[in-house]
């Protein structure tokens, strides 16, 4: 690999040996994201600056070497994991919070600031960052851009492409672009809207310029229990049919309430088949209104207890059995494979039902906790890998699953993204002429297919010699790519 | 000048694979309610969108309607009120919702109610050289695939005839209040939305101030209330927004961050300016005035495009004019749509 020795060189001497890993064990570890597909790294560079990646950005397109964005590595879909030796760009250490603004009700941040961290560091001002994904303490705001990242509290707050107003772009061949503006209208074509959620396809994010939500005056937060799952679910719908909009509404069942309250112990019932976690807020008033309407719709579809949270620290501790389901998981089986199809919301009943038959069938298990408001499903199969013929059950499960909810009306990611994982799924949801349209674009911005080559689109969606030039990347996807 | 006016997606897609193929450039007209807004273009032949203005779905508790491009503003209103419902975008009835999109419309209530642009979960679109492409998903949340909608919001007709979109929508609020005073200015405005919390709009003009407030009755009596201890405030009954500048021929809207209204607005004697938005409508008598509002604007990191009238766009620079001209030859390959209307070009 001349190219990337020589690439390597170049880096070298322009950010330093210490901004450089090829070690076996970095280039190992860079490999792969939260997903379970391991790529293959040729480099991995730690930039500081727009500059750096400007860098990188020229050093790639002179030895024609594919680039890979990566933030905190938190993605559940492959969409970090390189392939063909890339030059992985991790952003992580460009985590300074660069300018927060109140009066304009924006903030410039970096890309390796911690989601969390940047909403920690507003609330004395009165706002916050809305987007919550639920990897919020480690997944970072660059990495949210990329993926569109929602969280509990999008349903009411929307996801993140409305709480970005601007980013700063490094495009594949090095130059600099600032995509959107920080007043409310920008000229051009919406760069910035397609930019969010491209997944690292298309430029590298080195700032991003964020909207100031003001922190809502009340908030009560609610836990409803069901006997039966079904009752759960319509309680979804009943809640959105009397005109209110909670700004969290999350489900979660029996399976994934009992590992999380070994783990959390939020005081989660343990005997209800189904928890539905309900947040309000707004001017007091508005907060009591919408509880009453909330509880009403409740009592109508067989709610058993309805638990309000009497303080900040009930409420806190109400989250954290939410917000820990993912490390609570860890508990019943060493893997776990998270799905993220989004289905209209008067489907949730049927296809829970859909996703409980389809475990019993191969004889995994399955628990489910997600953003019930949003119809974003997350059916969680957790496994040992290590036991033969297991992750052929898996695999098996999750195109069932997708195909589910596809004919359910719905779609493939609310908000996980594509990736390596859902590619080849695409057809199920568009056509050949949606899919070269979508290659057409994407090449407008790398038209050699060099950034995060092989990501969301399949191999089929051609754009002329951009598909050739993608293509021309590598052969062979590393095993068990979708999963 | 020829007239297209097509009954179907497919006539759309056919009359501009022909179009392309005789390089008849075309300007898609909607509702003719934002005609102006864009730099001066040549069209061969106009594409009226006004027939395609079926409902596709609509289920109030899924809080999305799918509908097509060509149906007016106030028809979709009426329908989503059936459902207790409305788009959160303050649209003039007689636009269509296709134009409504690719005029790129300011929402006067988006702090309350969010931008136009992210109302937007799927599209569909015919191409200049007249291929149909779909992006986004009939669901409230989605990331699957590039979002072309994106680009097509806000497009003015160049990069293809939206034909079909789904919508988010939202409760309407149960109820709306809109305090009028006639003091006006933008100190009271920013003392106004400061002290009222979580406010529709708060309207500023240099003798008058408007405040619109939505939601819960005892919330809106409690934003009143607030908003009364700043200044004495009357109440109309008046449609909200009303019609901005009727009387003038020609009006500019200004985007700045919204601490540089009062540098953008100084000496400026009538103007309607969203507080806390940094959005401000300007009429202006002559080309001079434009000329200066912009310049105001640019050196504040602003634009200020006429939306009524001559004026155009502005030749504010756009950050990667290569990216955008190949999105246009993905989109338009034979440049036959609205050529030089768009910022890009």
């Amino acid at each position: 690999m001349a190219a990337l020795d020589d690439a390597r060189t170049e880096l070298v001497a322009a950010l330093g040996a210490d901004a450089v890993l090829h070690d076996p064990l970095a280039l190992r570890l860079y490999a792969r994201d939260a997903s379970m597909v391991e790529g293959s790294a040729g480099l991995v560079v730690f930039v500081r600056s727009a500059e750096d990646v400007v860098v990188c950005m020229r050093v790639a397109a002179r030895h024609d070497l594919p680039v890979v964005p990566r933030g905190s590595g938190t993605g559940l879909v492959g969409g970090a994991t390189p392939i063909a030796d890339a030059i992985v760009v991790v952003t992580a250490k460009m985590d300074r919070i660069l300018e927060v603004r109140p009066e304009d009700r924006l903030a410039w941040v970096e890309p390796g600031v911690f989601n969390l961290d940047l909403a920690d560091a507003l609330r004395p001002t009165g706002f916050t960052y809305a987007p919550d994904p639920s990897s919020q303490q480690v997944s970072s705001i660059g990495g949210n851009v990329n993926t569109n990242a929602g969280g509990p509290h999008c349903l009411a707050y929307g996801v993140t492409s409305a709480h970005v107003l601007a980013v700063d772009v490094v495009l594949p061949d090095g130059s600099v672009g600032r995509f959107g503006a920080e007043a409310p209208a920008a000229p051009g074509y919406d760069l910035r809207g397609f930019v969010v959620g491209s997944e690292g396809t298309l430029g590298i994010v080195t700032a991003a310029c964020v909207r100031l939500t003001p922190l809502p005056p009340a908030v009560r937060t609610m836990l409803l229990d069901f006997a039966e799952v079904e009752d759960c679910a319509q309680t979804v719908s009943a809640i959105i049919a009397r005109g209110v909009v909670p700004a969290a509404l999350e489900m979660m069942d029996r399976g994934i309430v009992r590992a999380v309250e070994d783990f959390a112990h939020a005081g989660y019932p343990t005997d209800a088949a189904a928890v539905l976690l309900v947040e309000v807020d707004g001017l007091p008033a508005a907060v009591d209104a919408q509880t009453r309407e909330v509880e009403a719709a409740a009592r109508e579809h067989l709610v058993g207890t309805i638990r309000v949270a009497a303080d900040d620290t009930e409420r806190a501790l109400l989250w954290k059995g939410r917000k820990s389901a993912f490390g609570a998981i860890a508990r019943i089986a060493p893997h776990y494979h998270l799905h993220d199809c989004v289905v209209p919301r008067k489907a949730l009943a049927d296809i829970l039902a859909g996703v409980y038959a389809i475990a019993q069938r191969h004889d995994l298990i399955v628990t489910n906790v997600f953003h019930a408001g949003d119809g974003n499903l997350h059916p969680l199969f957790s496994f040992d890998r290590s036991v033969p013929g297991t992750l052929e059950r898996v695999l098996a499960a999750s195109d069932e699953l997708v195909r589910l909810c596809v004919d359910a009306g719905g779609s493939l990611s609310g908000e996980h993204g594509i990736g390596l994982e859902k590619r080849d799924f695409m057809p199920l949801v568009f056509t050949a002429d949606d899919l070269d349209a979508q290659a057409c674009l994407r090449a407008a911005f790398d038209p050699d297919g060099r950034m995060n080559p092989r990501k969301v689109l399949p191999d089929g969606a051609r754009c002329g010699d951009y598909a050739a030039a993608a293509l021309g990347r590598d052969g062979a996807l590393p095993e068990g790519t979708w999963i | 000048m020829d007239l297209i006016h097509p009954h179907s997606k497919r006539d759309v897609m056919d009359a501009l694979r022909g179009a392309s193929a005789a390089d008849t450039r075309v300007l898609i007209v909607g509702g003719r309610q934002h005609i102006d807004k864009g730099n001066p273009s040549e069209a061969d032949a106009e594409l009226w969108t006004t027939l395609l203005d079926d409902r596709i779905a609509y289920d109030p508790a899924e809080m999305l309607c799918v509908v097509e491009a060509g149906m007016r503003v106030h028809d979709l209103r009426t329908m989503l009120a059936e459902g207790g419902q409305e788009w959160p975008v303050d649209g003039p009835d007689d636009a269509t919702v296709g134009g409504v999109i690719a005029a790129g419309v300011t929402t006067v209530r988006q702090l309350r109610v969010g931008t136009m642009r992210d109302t937007i979960v799927e599209m569909e679109v015919v191409t200049g050289d007249g291929r149909l492409v779909k992006s986004g998903a009939r669901t409230v949340k989605n990331v699957t695939g590039y979002d072309v909608h994106r680009l097509l919001t806000g497009s003015l007709g160049t990069l293809g005839t939206i034909v079909q979109i789904a919508l988010k929508v939202r409760p309407l609020p149960k109820t709306a209040r809109t305090l009028v005073i006639n003091e006006g200015g933008l100190e009271l405005g920013r003392r106004v939305l400061d002290a009222v919390p979580l406010p529709s709009a708060v309207l500023a003009e240099p003798d008058r101030l408007v405040v619109r407030l939505e939601g819960w009755p005892e919330e809106v009596e409690e934003q009143a209330a607030a908003a009364r201890s700043i200044a004495a405030f009357g109440e109309t009954e008046a449609p909200f927004p009303e019609a901005c500048f009727p009387d003038a021929t020609t009006v500019a809207e200004a985007a700045v961050v919204p601490s540089r209204l009062a540098q953008l607005l100084a000496g400026i004697d009538r103007y309607r300016a969203i507080m806390g938005v940094g959005v401000a409508w300007v009429p202006f008598e002559d080309e001079g005035a434009l000329t200066k509002l912009r310049a105001r604007a640019a050196e504040l990191g602003g634009i200020a495009p006429a939306i009524r009238g001559p004026g155009g766009l502005g030749d504010a620079p756009i950050p990667a004019p290569e990216v955008e001209r190949r999105i246009r030859a993905a989109m338009d390959p034979a440049g036959i749509l609205a050529p030089g209307r768009t910022w890009s070009t």
